[in-house]
């Protein structure tokens, strides 16, 4: 990582850009990483929202942004960004606007929307070099609805459509490598739970033009069923057993940004959430358990 | 409060009414306010929406009660029976309330937040024996019915708080009364007023004043308070108000953290956080008492 303005803990902003009073669940996890974000980004922005729980942060005549923002259906927000960042692009070119005034392009998204029904349209915005950022906050599953599996669900977690006694049989997609693929500028994981890193990457995006990228995985008390109070224990769980990789992209290299020294079990994190409940009561499910550790023993064998 | 009022109509259902119940809640998330109907007749129901003259209204948490935007005290009409989930005696409801109908109290279960899980089948219980129209039987089979995909252990734990209510309520059975049936020929027009058709300008809800949210006073979903003792805190500030997810954790000029309570949700990340311990929980009514304040 390069050159950073947020050395230690204190270099992180003591005020708040984001309001408070916004409709989200006590703990929510991804109101903490994009109130996080946002205070590094800082004012000069216009949010484009993909439907999704955070379309609620902005409900008539109610706002916790200080700047635009901009409300567009679930599968349509980089769309939505290449639109604003035209407009404003003509009106620079036009002169009614002055360079200072110009404004960074956000599109803020769920996993729903940018794993699944969006992915098209963010393929697209990369092809087009959109100069924007992107940032989703995964809670990896529908969660505005009632948590019904996503493209971000976790192999074997309960989801409002995956009841069984295994959970959900799929694997949650690699939206990282997804993204790389396309080259865009530039592609981070990240967590509130990890609030330096979280800066560093935000700066770094910040810094850069063309497509960028920031996912950032969101414990949700409400979908994952936990008390609200574990939401930063168990993202910092998720770092620590390996589940979430930190890592980012950048001229085509990718790089861990937070290598766990001693791994703990995965299951040190599953067992935190009533979503993989399942896999521990009645009796254990030893084959789940194993397959789900051995998953995540492979991708760190490969990382080297 | 969903589920109680699922219970509920099938326990009516299962006695043989019609029945209607659904919950209404706005666009917010868990912790905010909501309350849930139902509607119970012999004879088909065609009146649909909303009960606006509730023959029973019960509080599942009395904090919502002097919170205009819960709504509690809406169409009570002097035979409403108003059931409180509260540890405060129901005389002092009909004096603080002044009201004229029956005020009955479910003594709240203690400042146990794993108690408040089954605050719910509680109230669904204790409604059933105030109409007086349900057995005990179908009580216990709505519930069976309704939780029973949540295993036996969550039956048998609701079973047990929903049963002691309505045992407890058993010498009210009855006391609710049956309401009349609204009539479509008794509506009256609403007055309207008629207003200008605005171009898009002044009509479309844009926001032009920035964080208004503030206006919203979401510390009223509390029902824990994280109290910081300052001989603790180390000021350490980041961590407190770096992982507050709801920018309710400021920083003063001598860097000490400072809660703002009239939008901390009361999710308690600080105190599962803080680094020296600093922070603690208390309960939102005890602290409140402290104050001198009215729950």
């Amino acid at each position: 990582m390069s050159e950073t303005r947020f050395k230690r803990m204190k270099d992180l902003p003591s005020g708040h850009l984001l309001g408070s009073g916004t409709p989200m669940c006590a703990g929510c996890g991804g109101l903490e990483a994009l109130h996080e974000i946002y205070d590094i980004l800082g004012e000069k922005t216009v949010f484009v929202n993909a439907a999704g729980c955070m379309t609620l942060l902005s409900v008539y005549p109610f706002t916790p942004f200080r700047g635009s923002w901009l409300y567009t259906a679930m599968a349509s927000a980089p769309a939505g960004a290449q639109g604003v960042r035209d407009a404003l692009d003509i009106l620079l070119q036009k002169g009614r606007m002055a360079p200072t005034d110009d404004l960074e392009v956000v599109v803020l998204t769920g996993d729903g929307a940018a794993y699944g029904m969006g992915l098209s349209a963010t393929s697209g915005a990369i092809e087009r070099g959109l100069d924007f950022l992107y940032v989703c906050y995964d809670n990896e599953g529908y969660g505005n609805t009632g948590q019904q599996y996503s493209g971000a669900t976790p192999h074997g977690a309960r989801t409002a459509t995956s009841t069984g006694a295994r959970g959900y049989p799929g694997y949650k997609k690699d939206l990282f490598s997804i993204l790389a693929a396309h080259r865009p500028a530039y592609v981070a994981t990240a967590i509130g739970a990890e609030p330096l890193d979280l800066a560093r990457k935000v700066e770094q995006a910040k810094g850069l033009k063309g497509p960028r990228f920031i996912i950032a995985l969101s414990p949700c008390p409400t979908g994952w069923d936990y008390d609200p109070k574990d939401t930063v224990e168990i993202g910092r769980l998720a770092v620590r057993s390996g589940v979430w990789p930190l890592k980012e992209y950048r001229d085509g290299k990718v790089t861990h940004t937070k290598i766990p020294g001693a791994r703990l079990p995965v299951e040190d994190y599953l067992k935190t959430q009533g979503r993989f409940a399942h896999l521990f009561t009645p009796q254990r499910n030893e084959a789940l358990l194993g397959e789900i550790q051995g998953r995540v023993d492979a991708y760190w064998q490969a990382v080297g | 409060m969903k589920t109680a009022s699922r219970i509920l109509g099938t326990a009516l259902f299962l006695d043989g009414f019609e029945v209607q119940d659904a919950p209404r809640y706005g666009a917010e998330r868990r912790g905010a306010p909501l309350f849930a109907y139902v509607r119970a007749s012999r004879q088909p129901i065609n009146e649909r929406g909303v009960i606006r003259r509730p023959d029973l209204v019960i509080v599942a948490d009395d904090t919502l009660v002097p919170m205009p935007a819960a709504g509690v005290m809406a169409g009570l009409g002097d035979f409403t029976v108003l059931l409180v989930n509260s540890q405060e005696a129901p005389s002092v409801w009909k004096d603080r309330l002044n009201l004229k109908g029956p005020v009955l109290t479910l003594p709240a279960t203690a400042e146990d937040r794993q108690e408040l899980r089954f605050a719910g089948a509680a109230c669904a219980g204790a409604a059933a024996a105030l109409l007086g129209v349900v057995s005990r039987g179908a009580t216990e089979r709505a519930i069976r019915e309704e939780l029973g995909p949540l295993g036996a252990e969550v039956v048998a734990a609701n079973l047990e708080r929903a049963l002691a209510a309505f045992d407890l309520m058993a010498g009210h059975a009855g006391c609710v009364q049956e309401g009349t049936e609204v009539s479509a020929s008794g509506y009256r027009h609403p007055e309207w007023i008629d207003l200008p058709f605005e171009d898009a300008r002044v009509a479309a809800p844009a926001i032009h004043g920035a964080a208004t949210s503030v206006e919203v006073k979401t510390g009223l979903w509390r029902t824990m308070r994280p109290v910081i003792d300052y001989s603790r805190c180390n000021r350490c500030w980041w961590v407190c108000s770096s992982f507050c997810p709801d920018s309710a954790i400021g920083v003063n000029a001598e860097g000490r953290p400072q809660i703002d309570y009239e939008h901390c949700k009361g999710c308690m990340i600080c105190v599962a956080q803080c680094p020296p311990h600093a922070i603690e929980a208390i309960a939102e009514r005890a602290a409140a008492a402290a104050e001198g304040g009215r729950p």
